[in-house]
C-alpha cells in the first residue's frame, strides 16, 4: 500500500525538502502563519505536521506489516483517517508559503505540498479536474494553428468596440513578429481589455500571445508538465523576437515566469525581459509614457498583496504606487506585504469544486482583515484571488466590491 | 575510580568528539548528495546576491529577526535560550584556553576575572535554564502538543540536566575543586591526562561533575542525527530559500 507514493516522494525529495526533513524543530511558529489552520484547528493543516505526517509515511511501504525490526516506525498503518488527513494536508494547502516566512529557518511547505500532490497522484489521488486543465494547457499548443483563426476574430471584435469606446487608433495586434512586448493574457477579455487601453497610451509597440498564462500543471507538482505547457509561451516569445514577455494578473503564472523560467529555458529566452503587468505599468507611468489623473477614485480602498506577487515574486511597491497615483484612500491591510494572509484560493483549489467549502473555511481570516480596514474596494492583482475574493463577498455578505489594479490604472488613463 | 568512570572520563570524550565531527560532516555531505533545486525559490524580501544571502541568514541565526517579527514570545523563550547558551559556550572555552589577552587588555587581575565570570555565569546560565522551561512548557499546549515527538522532549530534557548540574556545581558548590577540572579538561585536549575530579588526590566534586560530563557527551553524538543540525541546515535553507 501506497508503494507509489513513497517510491515517487522518495525521489522528489530534493535538497530543501531534506533540509526541511531532518531540522524542522517543531517550534510551532508555522501554526499562526496557516489561514486553513487558524479557521478549522485540525492538525492536518500546521505546516509542519504536514512535514511529519508525509515524513511518516515515507518511512515505510507496507504499514501492516508490524515487524521487529523497524519497531520505531509509525506502524498504524495507512487507515481512512490517516488517508483524509493526507487529503486535507495535501489539497487544503495553497501553496502561500505564508509559513516559511515564519519559519525561523524559511522551510518550505509549498514545495513539500507540490512534491506530495505529484506523489499521491501516482497512487490515483489528488484533484483530476486540475490535473484535466493542466493537461489542456499542454495539448492547447499542439492545435493552435485551428483556433487561431478565431482567436484573431474575437480580439478584433474587441478592438472594434474599444475603437469606438476608447480610442479610435487603438489596435490589438496578434502574433506579431517583431514586437517588443508580448502580452500573454488570461482567458476572458478581462484580462485584454485594460492591457489594450495601457498599451496605446504608452504607444508601446506589443502583441497579444496566443496562450494564455495559467499553468495549472504548477498545482499538480508535476513540473516537467508545467515546463511543457509554458514552453509554448517561451518558444513563442522567441519565435517573434520580443524583448519583453508580460504575463498578466496572475499570481502562479507570474512566479512561474520570474523564478522558473530561466531554469527552464535557458537559452531560448535570454535577453527577453520577463516581467509582470503590474511591474511594467508602474515602469510606465515612472517613465511618463502614461498619465493618469490623479484623485481619479475615492472609495476607500485596500490592495490585498497575492502571495505569489508579493511574498513570492517580491511585487509590493509598483501596485502600490500605482493605486496611489489614481486613488484617494488607499487602506492597508494588517498585517500586510509578506506577511499578508492569503486569500485562500491559490494552489489550484479555485478549479476542484470539491474543496468550495474549505475555500470558504479558509478564507476566514481574508474575510475579517478586509472588514477591519473598512475599505470599500478590494484592489489586488491575481485573477484567483480575484475569484476567491468574490467568493468570500457573496458568502459572507461583505459588500465590497473586487477590482484588478490596472483595472483602475485603464479606467484613469488620460490620453 | 570504577571502570565505568574510567570510560566516561577518558575514552568516550574522543568518542563523542569524533561522532560530533564526522556526524556533521557525514550529514552535510549526505545533503550535498540530494539533487538542488535549480529554481529560483524566491522568497522575499530576497538579499541581494550570494554574500548578501549569507549576511542575511547569519543576521538573522544571531538575532532570529525573521520570528521576532511574527511570533514575539517565542522569539522571547527561543531567543534568550539560544543566547544563554552562546555566552555559557564561551564561558566553557576557559576551561581549556584563558582569555589572558582580554584580561591584560581590560587590565584586570584574578580577583576581577573570577567576579566577572561569576557574574557573567549566572546571567548566561538563567537566560539558558529559564527558557527551558518555558519551552518544556510549550511544547504541552495547546497546538505544539501535537507536533511534538519524543525527540523533542528528550534534547529539552538533556539541555535542562546539563543546566542543573552545571548551575549546581557553580553556584551552590563554591567549595568545588574547580582548578582540577580546569586541569582535566586541559589533559583531554592535550592528550597528557590528568586525574579525574573527585579522585586520586583532588578535591571533592561530588557526581555532579560525572553527570554533568557525561549528558554533554550525550548530547555530542546525539547531535548529528538529531533536529539539532538546524545550526548549520538553517543556514543552507536560508540561502535556498531566498534565492
Amino acid at each position: 500500500m501506497l508503494e507509489k507514493f513513497t517510491k515517487t516522494i522518495r525521489g522528489r525529495i530534493s535538497r530543501p525538502l531534506q533540509y526541511y526533513q531532518d531540522i524542522c524543530v517543531r517550534c510551532g511558529a508555522c501554526i499562526d502563519a496557516c489561514h486553513f489552520y487558524a479557521a478549522s484547528n485540525d492538525p492536518a493543516h500546521i505546516p509542519a505536521y504536514r512535514m511529519a505526517l508525509v515524513k511518516k509515511l515515507m518511512q515505510g511501504g507496507d504499514f501492516r506489516k508490524t515487524n521487529l525490526r523497524n519497531w520505531w516506525k509509525d506502524n498504524t498503518g495507512f487507515d481512512a483517517p490517516t488517508a483524509e488527513q493526507l487529503r486535507k494536508a495535501l489539497w487544503e494547502c495553497t501553496g502561500c508559503r505564508r509559513c516559511a516566512v515564519f519559519c525561523p529557518f524559511n522551510l518550505d511547505t509549498g514545495l513539500l505540498v507540490s512534491a506530495a500532490r505529484y506523489a499521491s497522484y501516482q497512487e490515483g489521488f489528488g484533484s483530476e479536474m486540475v490535473a484535466e486543465i493542466g493537461n489542456a494547457e499542454i495539448s492547447k499548443g499542439e492545435i493552435i494553428d485551428m483556433i487561431k483563426e478565431f482567436y484573431v476574430e474575437q480580439t478584433k471584435e474587441i478592438e472594434t468596440r474599444l475603437q469606438q469606446e476608447f480610442a479610435p487608433g487603438l489596435t490589438i495586434p496578434v502574433d506579431k513578429e517583431g514586437a517588443r512586448v508580448l502580452y500573454v493574457p488570461l482567458v476572458g477579455e478581462h484580462a485584454v481589455i485594460p492591457l489594450a487601453k495601457i498599451f496605446h497610451a504608452a504607444k508601446e509597440d506589443w502583441t497579444l500571445s496566443l496562450f494564455t498564462a495559467t499553468n495549472h500543471s504548477f498545482f499538480t507538482g508535476d513540473m516537467a508538465k508545467a515546463k511543457q505547457a509554458a514552453n509554448w509561451i517561451a518558444q513563442e516569445a522567441k519565435r517573434l523576437g520580443v524583448k519583453v514577455l508580460a504575463y498578466p494578473e496572475c499570481g502562479h503564472a507570474t512566479r512561474t515566469v520570474l523564478s522558473y523560467f530561466e531554469d527552464w529555458f535557458d537559452g531560448d529566452i535570454a535577453g527577453i525581459e520577463r516581467i509582470n503587468v503590474v511591474q511594467l505599468a508602474a515602469r510606465y507611468l515612472a517613465e511618463g509614457r502614461i498619465k493618469v489623473k490623479p484623485g481619479t477614485f475615492t472609495t476607500p480602498m485596500t490592495y490585498h498583496d497575492p502571495c505569489n506577487l508579493g511574498r513570492n515574486s517580491g511585487i509590493f511597491d509598483e501596485p502600490r504606487t500605482l493605486l496611489n497615483s489614481v486613488a484617494t484612500d488607499l487602506r492597508e491591510l494588517s498585517p500586510n506585504r509578506e506577511l499578508n494572509w492569503c486569500c485562500g484560493g491559490g494552489g489550484g483549489l479555485i478549479a476542484e469544486p470539491s474543496l468550495q467549502q474549505a475555500r470558504m473555511e479558509g478564507g476566514k481570516p481574508k474575510v475579517e482583515q478586509i472588514k477591519k480596514s473598512g475599505a470599500q474596494w478590494v484592489v489586488t492583482a491575481c485573477e484567483n484571488c480575484k475569484t476567491q475574493l468574490d467568493d468570500l463577498n457573496q458568502h459572507y455578505s461583505l459588500g465590497v466590491e473586487i477590482k484588478g489594479v490596472l483595472d483602475l490604472v485603464a479606467d484613469a488613463l488620460v490620453l | 575510580m570504577s571502570t565505568l568512570e574510567y570510560i566516561l572520563a577518558y575514552i568516550t570524550p574522543y568518542l563523542a568528539m569524533a561522532v560530533l565531527l564526522g556526524g556533521v560532516a557525514y550529514q552535510v555531505y549526505r545533503w550535498r548528495q540530494k539533487k538542488p533545486t535549480t529554481v529560483h525559490l524566491s522568497l522575499f524580501p530576497r538579499p541581494q546576491g550570494k554574500l548578501g544571502r549569507l549576511i542575511d541568514a547569519l543576521i538573522d541565526m544571531f538575532t532570529l529577526k525573521g520570528l521576532f517579527k511574527v511570533n514575539k514570545l517565542l522569539w522571547v523563550g527561543g531567543f534568550i535560550m539560544h543566547v544563554g547558551l552562546l555566552l555559557l559556550i564561551l564561558g566553557h572555552i576557559r576551561t581549556v584556553i584563558d582569555f589572558t589577552i582580554l584580561w591584560k587588555w581590560l587590565n584586570w587581575g584574578p580577583e576581577e576575572t573570577h567576579t566577572f565570570s561569576a557574574v557573567a555565569g549566572l546571567i548566561a546560565a538563567v537566560l539558558f535554564t529559564i527558557p527551558l522551561f518555558y519551552l518544556l512548557g510549550r511544547r504541552w499546549s495547546g497546538s505544539v502538543k501535537i507536533l511534538s515527538t519524543p525527540e523533542d522532549f528528550l534534547i529539552l530534557f538533556l539541555l535542562m540536566g546539563i543546566a542543573f548540574t552545571g548551575s549546581h556545581m557553580r553556584f551552590l558548590r563554591p567549595d568545588l575543586d574547580q582548578e582540577a577540572m580546569r586541569q582535566f579538561m586541559q589533559g583531554l585536549y592535550t592528550f597528557s591526562w590528568k586525574p579525574f575530579p573527585g579522585t586520586e588526590g583532588t578535591g571533592s566534586t561530588g557526581p555532579a561533575f560525572l553527570w554533568h560530563f557525561t549528558m554533554v557527551q550525550l548530547l555530542m553524538i546525539y547531535f548529528p542525527f538529531s533536529k539539532l543540525m538546524h545550526t548549520i541546515g538553517g543556514i543552507f535553507n536560508k540561502m535556498v530559500m531566498r534565492s
